[in-house]
């Protein structure tokens, strides 16, 4: 399995030690109870539509996936080797956990399943990300969505 | 992901992440984060695994309840599924499918073709059934190629790497790489029709110790290294063979 534990030490202090952006400190923002919130998913997995273009490296840009997409439509195209990919071959759920966020919604967890999900690709600089992030914040205020998961690979 | 969680939490909507690194959400600092002692490419624990995974997610929305962040959490279970099998079990795994024995000698590039249009056909079978098995779910369509077409497509790189892109609007590099994922694809949705637990090393090992699409992909791979444009070469040496797999390729010359 990937686990970072057991990567040589060499790949392990590649990955932990390379370059990241300084953020300030984010004042978390208060919401209705838990109860009331309407969530959406944001994974960083490179998931989209077959009829989407697949992500390009070094690129900003995210796919969105509507509530009603048909699930077993999504494919992955995130450019990386080094991550297990058996979990999400055989479950979307592993990575996208869209058949668990209705369940939550179902049984009164949660509000309500937003309208919209969305998807990056993961081994981008976080600061490329940044200018249609303020994109994405305005297409999520207007599905009136309370909370954000947000999930890499 | 942290960035992401900065940018919109920024924007005034709540977030809480998964962390598979530890480290880096030490740095970033998000606004709300659940660290998860999970393989990377595994956010929600394990394949098959509702309970569990229902559990993981419901951890990380209750932490939007908190607004004294940066919160940094420990999820502190285990995720149940192959990392849980004994050994003995997991010796036990074998694909639908074994080749007897894969073309190594990519010299007769028609050997080649055929050598890898027989293990396509062979998979066929468990791949139908794989799809069937996830209610018609397929890994597969990056590209509008269907395996035969894309081992056709890459050996023709091999024997001219001059070769312009057969992606519309794609750039060689990425022909090759999206091209490279779907066959990979196709064939490991087959090898999951089996049942039972499957590890990435299994799989990966199976695919490029045991396969001759492996081998393709491994030739490629030796090619693109050779590149002097930098994007193709890129692809070579990142972007198709694993880290854990670099023990199948063929020792570089050295200087």
């Amino acid at each position: 399995m990937v686990f970072m534990r057991d990567m040589p030490s060499a790949t392990y202090d590649r990955i932990v030690n390379q370059e990241l952006p300084e953020f300030g400190e984010t004042k978390c923002v208060a919401g209705p109870p838990i109860s009331d919130r309407r969530i959406a998913i944001v994974t960083t997995a490179g998931l989209h539509r077959r009829q989407d273009k697949p992500f390009a490296l070094g690129v900003g840009e995210y796919r969105v996936i509507p509530d009603d997409t048909d699930m077993n439509d999504l494919i992955m195209s995130h450019i990386s080797n080094n991550f297990d990919r058996t979990g999400f071959q055989q479950d979307l759920n592993v990575v996208f956990p869209i058949d668990r966020l209705r369940e939550l919604a179902a049984d009164g967890t949660i509000g309500s399943v937003a309208r919209y999900h969305y998807a990056f690709m993961g081994a981008t600089p976080p600061t490329d990300q940044a200018p249609v992030a303020k994109d994405l914040a305005q297409r999520l205020k207007e599905d009136d969505v309370s909370g954000v998961i947000l999930a890499g690979v | 992901m942290g960035g992401l969680a900065h940018y919109i939490e920024g924007e005034g909507i709540p977030t809480a992440q998964i962390s598979l690194i530890r480290e880096h959400t030490e740095r970033l600092r998000p606004p709300r984060a659940l660290f998860v002692p999970f393989p990377l490419g595994r956010p929600f624990g394990a394949a098959n695994a509702p309970d569990f995974q229902r559990q993981v997610l419901q951890t990380v929305i209750g932490l939007l309840g908190s607004t004294d962040g940066p919160i940094l959490e420990d999820f502190p279970d285990k995720a149940p599924g192959p990392q849980e099998v004994s050994e003995e079990e997991l010796d036990g795994w074998t694909c639908p499918v074994n080749f007897a024995s894969p073309v190594k000698d990519l010299s007769n590039a028609d050997k080649f073709r055929k050598a890898i249009k027989q293990e396509i056909a062979l998979l066929r079978p468990w791949y139908v059934e794989s799809v069937a098995k996830q209610n018609g779910r397929r890994l597969d369509g990056l590209t509008k190629y269907r395996p035969e077409e894309i081992a056709d497509l890459l050996i023709g790189y091999c024997e001219d790497p001059s070769m312009a892109s057969f992606l519309d609007g794609e750039p060689l590099p990425r022909a090759i790489k999206l091209t490279a994922d779907d066959l990979k694809h196709f064939y490991y949705q087959a090898a999951l029709a089996r049942p039972g637990s499957v590890t990435y090393e299994d799989i990966d090992n199976w695919f490029f110790g045991g396969s001759s699409a492996g081998m393709l992909i491994l030739e490629v791979r030796k090619i693109l290294i050779r590149s002097k444009d930098a994007a193709l070469k890129r692809v070579g040496l990142i972007n198709l063979l694993p880290h854990a797999m670099s023990h199948h390729a063929p020792k570089r010359p050295k200087g």
